[in-house]
């Protein structure tokens, strides 16, 4: 699914915020990245969504080199990517059902097929209902909740999810967690950037430890999955 | 783990673009998208009505001043049409010339290949409307003479119409010997039309300016827009929408302010022409002239609403050409 073949970043600043990274996520794989802040999960999921090129090295994606894609194609090679973020980046002055079925609008969806496929998406993030709310009336864990079920609406291979659970409490990480392990048995790939140890011991799936930018550790903290 | 790299595709040869819609069917959301787009964009104008009414009115009125002078124009050009008549030249006969020598003048006149019309006045009828005219007509019947000399009214023929035919044609007529004065108004005609071409260029280049001043107003509106929505945009971005996507309503807002400034430019240009009529009447009546302002027909409404929609439309995409580009998610 995902493949890093001795990738850098550089930023303009001379900053290195990866060195040399190599690994690979296979298809129907869940990860966890994990490191201290500033160690480079952030980039690396970047250079994956492409919100950043690589200095050097190559990124395959779903055998594809990416690391040079034209602009233009950008966009389309996000749609085939589910991304969620810490602070949910959702559009505040649109229902909870725009907000989902916004990858499908873009993509040229009729309303209806929309409207279907929303509906599901939040059914199955546990927010059946809670369509013609706004964000700004949900709690933390429904705001990321709607993040998901825009990430998962047009079923892509790929789920990235930085810092998924930063501003949860225990319990409804370990909910988000779950739909995530869910998700990823549906047969989606997911990579999870988090640096709650805590939680990735409870998990126990493929570890990949980044410090100062170097992959220091790819280890399997548990049984469950197969890698 | 490790995998060959020749057997990774290159972006070049494999596109991302891989679509899971029709192509007729992402044909037809393009065009529902459109009409949406169109329709949601002008109700996106309205969730500020202050700031959007401020920016219509500017621009209203910056393309109602190129619209006035317009109209303006267009009237004194009617009125220079008009003009036309000064040209003629008034022959004053001499007093006791017997009918038949006018009837030979006329004739030998009706030959000059510089004049097109020969009208006669005889005295009697001079005299007639002077007295219509002047209101005297009480004070004139006490005359024992009509005190008034027939009179030829020239018609120049178009070429002539100027200062130096006019001169030429003066210059025969006065060496006529049954003529007793020529008299020509065409000279300071002239000057005023000079004048009045002097005042239509620099109102041609006022209006550009104005023109300019509503692309500058727009593209700076939507850049501000583009400004205050960064975030959204950001989110847009990372969903996967194109750029071409993204700056659509940026666009159509562009358009609809141009649109609604083109209207309120022909509403100010109405009552503007509504103003004047009264003004306009009175003043020709001191001069017997039957002249009614015009103002902008149906055809020129429309290129009015249009051009303002296309200045909108033009700015926009250059604002959101220049800034959207810029913005990359974080």
């Amino acid at each position: 699914m995902i493949l890093f073949e001795g990738v850098s970043k550089v930023y303009a600043d001379s900053q290195t915020a990866l060195s040399q990274v190599d690994f690979h996520l296979k298809q129907k794989e869940m990860a966890f990245l994990t490191g201290h802040s500033g160690s480079g999960k952030s980039t690396l999921l970047k250079l994956v969504s492409l919100m950043e090129r690589p200095t050097t090295g190559r990124i395959i994606l779903n055998g594809n080199d990416i690391s040079h894609l034209k602009g233009n194609d950008i966009p389309y090679l996000r749609r085939h990517i589910g991304m969620i973020f810490q602070d949910h980046r959702l559009l505040m002055n649109r229902t909870v059902l725009e907000n989902v079925g916004l990858p499908l609008l873009i993509e040229g969806y009729n309303r209806h097929e929309i409207k279907k496929r929303s509906l599901a998406a939040l059914d199955k993030v546990g927010l059946t209902g809670k369509g013609n709310s706004f964000p700004i009336n949900l709690s933390g864990g429904e705001q990321q909740r709607v993040g998901i079920a825009r990430a998962i609406i047009n079923k892509p291979p790929l789920l990235l999810a930085d810092e998924p659970t930063g501003n949860l409490d225990p319990k409804l990480s370990v909910e988000i967690l779950n739909l995530f392990e869910s998700l990823n048995q549906s047969g989606m790939s997911v990579l999870i950037a988090t640096h709650d140890l805590g939680l990735i011991a409870k998990m126990r799936y493929r570890t990949l430890t980044l410090r100062e930018g170097e992959m220091i550790d790819d280890g399997l903290l548990g049984g469950r999955n197969e890698y | 783990m490790s995998t060959s790299p020749r057997k990774h595709k290159k972006s070049s040869a494999v596109s991302p673009r891989i679509s899971k819609v029709s192509y007729f069917g992402r044909i037809k959301a393009s065009i529902v998208q459109h009409v949406q787009q169109l329709s949601s964009s002008f109700f996106e104008l309205w969730r500020t009505p202050v700031a959007t009414l401020m920016t219509i009115l500017v621009l209203g009125i910056a393309l109602s001043l190129p619209t006035v002078f317009h109209v303006m124009y267009k009237n004194m050009e009617r009125v220079t049409g008009q003009w036309d008549s000064a040209s003629e030249v008034s022959l004053f006969l001499k007093k006791g010339i017997s009918e038949e020598r006018i009837q030979v003048l006329i004739n030998k006149l009706g030959l000059y290949e510089n004049i097109e019309t020969v009208t006669y006045i005889s005295n009697h009828q001079a005299l007639q409307e002077f007295k219509d005219i002047s209101g005297f007509s009480k004070a004139l019947d006490h005359l024992d003479e009509n005190p008034l000399p027939a009179v030829l009214v020239v018609a120049p023929v178009k070429s002539a119409r100027n200062a130096a035919g006019s001169k030429l044609l003066v210059a025969k007529l006065e060496r006529e010997q049954d003529i007793d004065l020529v008299r020509v108004d065409i000279e300071w005609i002239e000057k005023l039309q000079a004048i009045f071409y002097l005042v239509v260029d620099m109102v041609i280049g006022i209006a550009a300016l104005l023109l300019l001043s509503v692309l500058l107003i727009v593209s700076n509106t939507i850049r501000l827009n583009i400004l205050n929505q960064r975030a959204e945009i950001e989110v847009l971005k990372l969903v996967g929408a194109t750029n071409r996507f993204i700056q659509l309503p940026y666009i159509y807002i562009g358009a609809w302010y141009g649109f609604l400034g083109g209207v309120i430019a022909w509403f100010f240009s109405l009552i503007l022409v509504f103003w004047l009529h009264a003004s306009v009447l009175s003043l020709t009546s001191i001069y017997q002239v039957e002249f009614e302002i015009m103002s902008l027909t149906f055809n020129e409404s429309i290129v009015l609403v249009i051009t303002g929609a296309v200045l909108g439309f033009v700015a926009s995409f250059i604002s959101v050409k220049q800034y959207l580009v810029q913005i990359e998610p974080k």
